[in-house]
């Protein structure tokens, strides 16, 4: 997110009315926010089976018998599936793509926002196409599909053709993995959980051998070991980490060895630090009681109901945990728990070193801005991820009060 | 391949063939001796083989009070002769423990509560089902249905687009109704994740239709998922593979975790009920489920009583009701289903016994879902049913989960009952007031 540099940090509130737009159109959607705030979207109804994309109150051109799947991309770029005579395609700020699909869905972007990416299906045949080019082929069936960082695609396929509740076709595998639309000659009973590294030169993926065998793919090699079973391996540096249910507990390997000491209840979401020197994971040590391990060290809290995802900063010296316990959601930050409680938290951000983190949350219906475990905006109708600055010292806030959207830099 | 008297599906018979001795005696020592523990244990050795539990099985009611099918008579054919036998079993005697397990068994839990020491026959079949999915001697078609589940996270082999498509296309036919009715596809942070089984988009969409004027109808901040983790069945939590049951459950929850949602509303489903709530979420670990699960049952009860939704004139065709295993006796929503009745229906007759001492429909715990082969033999097995429902005198016989449905569908042709069988949400659809609610007015 290093563009962030060159959004407006200066102009402390910019207002667009949203609430006029129910006046405008029969009925209007969702709204989304692109991280830089500077838009607000929303798919409106303006005729029967007539739908347009409203952005700052103005329409795209064009309007479309269906439209879903509006989202606002890293880049600050939004797109969304819309449909006309039958046909399906992308629409990117306005634009549509050349191609047009049977049916589309599973938009995706890269990190960087450069590369977007959706699943389609033409003629009952299913592909991935990035940036409005489509895979050469096409398949019976697909599932996972996945998009690397480079804007490389993956997906698990089906290549041999299979019956109606023909489970001796099954047995034998009729899936592979296809990257950008080719597979090698490995088949196997299932495959599930791409992952690439991050040149998405290399791919890994958790498979199914027979009835009971679990292991890991690395490029097609399977890996020695099995497993009882086998959730996402992720690239961690040059090696690939897997967590796997060894032995009746779960457990991390590396590149086919054992690699983390403890065993754990479950073990799951790997999340390695930006340099890749260390890595971090959603853990139960116990039955029932969730917290995160990092380098197999455990933080000395543990929640009953979930731990729901990890973060770490750039610099990797702050890791924060969503968790829920106790029916409330709450933050932690280096194995310490915020006092915010609330009825759900979205998805924080932070600056280089983690010194500042900001988070939107909902308390009875109203949307709020937490910035260190301290409330600085709200409450809020709608509202989109806070963003902090990279020195720190302003929060981005992007919600919709009394029918007025407001992009509001908070300083601290 | 049909089965007869002594032979089962193709599946079955075909894996028997492959197996050798050695396999079958370490895969039964292996389930035994290392994925059991103090509660198996305490089970078979607390079993007096007294018999109270025989009158509770609808199987040994059905045949006559043959003692093969009483609960503890099926234990005895099963688990003490592979525990006695020290694993090693035959091929014909798996091929019985087959139908016992999987053809002879709904694993309703009926026999637990007339067994002096409460003890959990239906775990000990779901053992015996484990030992079978480990052997790849499971019946044809619920394993095709765990195998699309392992493969597409749903039972029906629905393909991603065609889920999306379906809900859109219940969305626009919803709108001849209410002209901006919406079904939100991944709203994140709805209030509610709204969740059905597979064979609602693949042959009943107008459930989903149903669904989404209800909701519209009582003002709900709502949404459905269009990613896989939308089907909240699990026949894997049946056929004993636990690894795909836990992978199930994990997308189900994370779904509703990514989608942000405070709690998840599922459909007239039972089995998927006790999946989400009780089996799938603690193999992962998840000692309760994550998140608010709410059988629609419920979701009814609250929309009634909150004056959400209203009833412009009760139902007036005399119905009964059939308590689902897994929200009554395993969930205790017995009452709260009578209560909806009574809002919604004005004539209403008990079936007997009811509540929890209810029989089971006669296709749950994945019997129905082993298929064609399986339907005559069902049909002898639920004739306790079919009397049941017969002297209710009812027109219409209510049941809230979709295998009871279509068991009970199949009760109803096969023993020329002469009643309409219904979801409750059927009912209330029929008869409420389409309007959108408002609070205050």
């Amino acid at each position: 997110m290093e563009e962030k540099h060159t959004w407006d940090w200066r102009t402390e509130l910019k207002e667009i009315p949203v609430s006029e737009w129910t006046s405008r159109y029969n009925w209007v959607e969702d709204p989304c926010m692109t991280p830089d705030g500077e838009s607000v979207a929303a798919i409106v109804n303006l005729d029967e089976m007539a739908f347009g994309i409203c952005v700052n109150g103005e329409l795209w051109d064009g309007e479309h018998e269906k439209a879903w799947h509006l989202v606002a991309l890293p880049g600050n770029r939004i797109a969304a599936a819309v449909c006309r005579d039958e046909e399906w395609s992308l629409v990117v700020d306005g634009q549509a793509w050349e191609n047009q699909f049977d049916f589309i869905w599973n938009l995706s972007a890269t990190p960087d926002g450069k590369h977007i990416s959706i699943a389609f299906q033409k003629d009952m045949e299913y592909g991935m196409a990035v940036d409005d080019t489509c895979w050469e082929e096409s398949f019976e069936n697909m599932t996972g599909m996945t998009l690397g960082d480079t804007g490389k695609t993956a997906a698990v396929v089906q290549v041999a053709p299979m019956a109606a509740a023909d489970i001796n076709a099954f047995a034998k595998g009729v899936f592979a993995v296809a990257q950008d639309g080719r597979f090698g000659e490995e088949r196997f009973l299932n495959a599930w959980d791409i992952s690439f590294d991050a040149t998405c030169d290399n791919l890994a993926w958790a498979v199914r051998l027979d009835r009971e065998q679990y292991s890991v793919a690395v490029n097609g090699t399977v890996w020695d070991s099995r497993f009882q079973q086998v959730w996402q391996p992720v690239f961690c540096g040059d090696a690939v980490v897997a967590p796997v249910r060894y032995q009746g507990q779960w457990r991390l390997f590396m590149n086919d060895e054992p690699f983390w000491l403890n065993g754990y209840a479950n073990l799951w979401r790997l999340k390695p630090s930006a340099d890749g020197r260390h890595l971090a994971a959603i853990v139960a040590q116990e039955f029932g009681r969730w917290t995160v391990a990092e380098d197999d060290q455990v933080w000395p809290v543990t929640w009953d109901t979930m731990v729901r995802d990890i973060y770490y900063s750039d610099d990797k010296d702050t890791l924060l945990a969503v968790f829920k316990d106790c029916g409330a959601w709450g933050l932690a930050r280096n194995g310490t728990a915020w006092n915010l409680r609330c009825d759900k938290i979205f998805t924080p951000d932070m600056n280089r070193d983690g010194s500042v983190v900001a988070v939107g949350f909902e308390n009875e219906g109203q949307f709020f801005v937490a910035v260190n475990d301290q409330v600085i905006a709200g409450p809020y109708e709608a509202m989109g991820d806070p963003v902090v600055n990279p020195e720190g010292d302003k929060v981005l806030v992007k919600g919709i009060k009394n029918g007025v959207y407001r992009r509001q830099v908070v300083t601290l | 391949m049909n089965p007869t008297e002594n032979t089962l599906d193709q599946a079955v018979e075909e894996g028997l063939e492959r197996l050798t001795q050695e396999r079958i005696t370490r895969t039964v020592n292996q389930v035994l001796e290392k994925e059991t523990g103090a509660r198996f244990t305490a089970y078979v050795e607390t079993c007096m083989r007294c018999g109270l539990c025989a009158d509770a099985c609808s199987f040994f009611l059905s045949n006559d009070r043959d003692p093969n099918r009483m609960p503890a008579g099926k234990v005895k054919q099963t688990v003490w002769e592979m525990l006695e036998k020290k694993g090693r079993v035959s091929k014909d005697f798996l091929r019985r423990a087959v139908r016992i397990a999987h053809l002879e068994c709904n694993v309703c839990r009926r026999c637990s509560m007339y067994c002096p020491f409460g003890i959990d026959i239906a775990y000990m079949m779901l053992l015996v089902r484990r030992i079978i999915h480990k052997l790849e001697i499971t019946p044809l078609y619920i394993q095709d249905t765990v195998n699309s589940h392992s493969a597409t996270l749903n039972q029906m082999w629905v393909k991603e687009d065609e889920w999306i498509d379906t809900l859109q296309w219940q969305e626009e036919d919803a709108r001849e109704e209410f002209e901006d009715l919406r079904i939100p596809l991944d709203k994140p942070g709805a209030d509610i994740m709204y969740s059905v089984i597979a064979p609602e988009p693949k042959f009943q969409a107008g459930l989903i239709y149903q669904a989404a004027v209800i909701m519209h109808a009582a003002g709900m901040n709502w949404t459905m998922p269009s990613r896989p983790g939308w089907d909240n069945s699990n026949m894997a939590m049946f056929t004993g593979d636990n690894e795909i049951s836990g992978r199930i459950a994990r997308a189900f929850y994370e779904t509703a975790a990514d989608l942000n949602v405070r709690r998840i509303v599922m459909g007239e489903c039972g089995h998927a009920f006790r999946s989400v709530y009780d089996v799938g979420n603690r193999w992962d670990a998840w000692a309760m489920p994550p998140f608010e699960v709410v059988h629609a049952l419920e979701f009814y009860h609250e929309l009634l009583t909150q004056g959400r939704i209203t009833i412009t004139e009760k139902y007036g065709k005399k119905v009964t009701l059939h308590d689902p295993c897994n929200v009554s006796r395993g969930r205790g929503l017995h009452d709260m289903a009578r209560e909806v009745v009574g809002m919604t229906c004005s004539d209403f007759v008990e079936m007997t016994p009811n509540r929890e001492h209810n029989y089971c429909c006669g296709a749950g715990g994945g019997v129905i879902n082993c298929g064609p082969p399986y339907k005559g033999e069902r049909m002898v097995n639920n004739r306790v049913k079919a009397e049941q429902l017969r002297d209710t005198g009812a027109q219409v016989l209510i049941a809230p989960c979709h295998n009871c449905h279509s068991g009970l569908e199949d009760i109803v042709h096969h023993y020329e009952l002469n009643m309409e069988v219904k979801f409750l949400g059927d009912i209330i659809y029929e008869t409420m007031e389409k309007r959108v609610y408002t609070p205050g007015v």
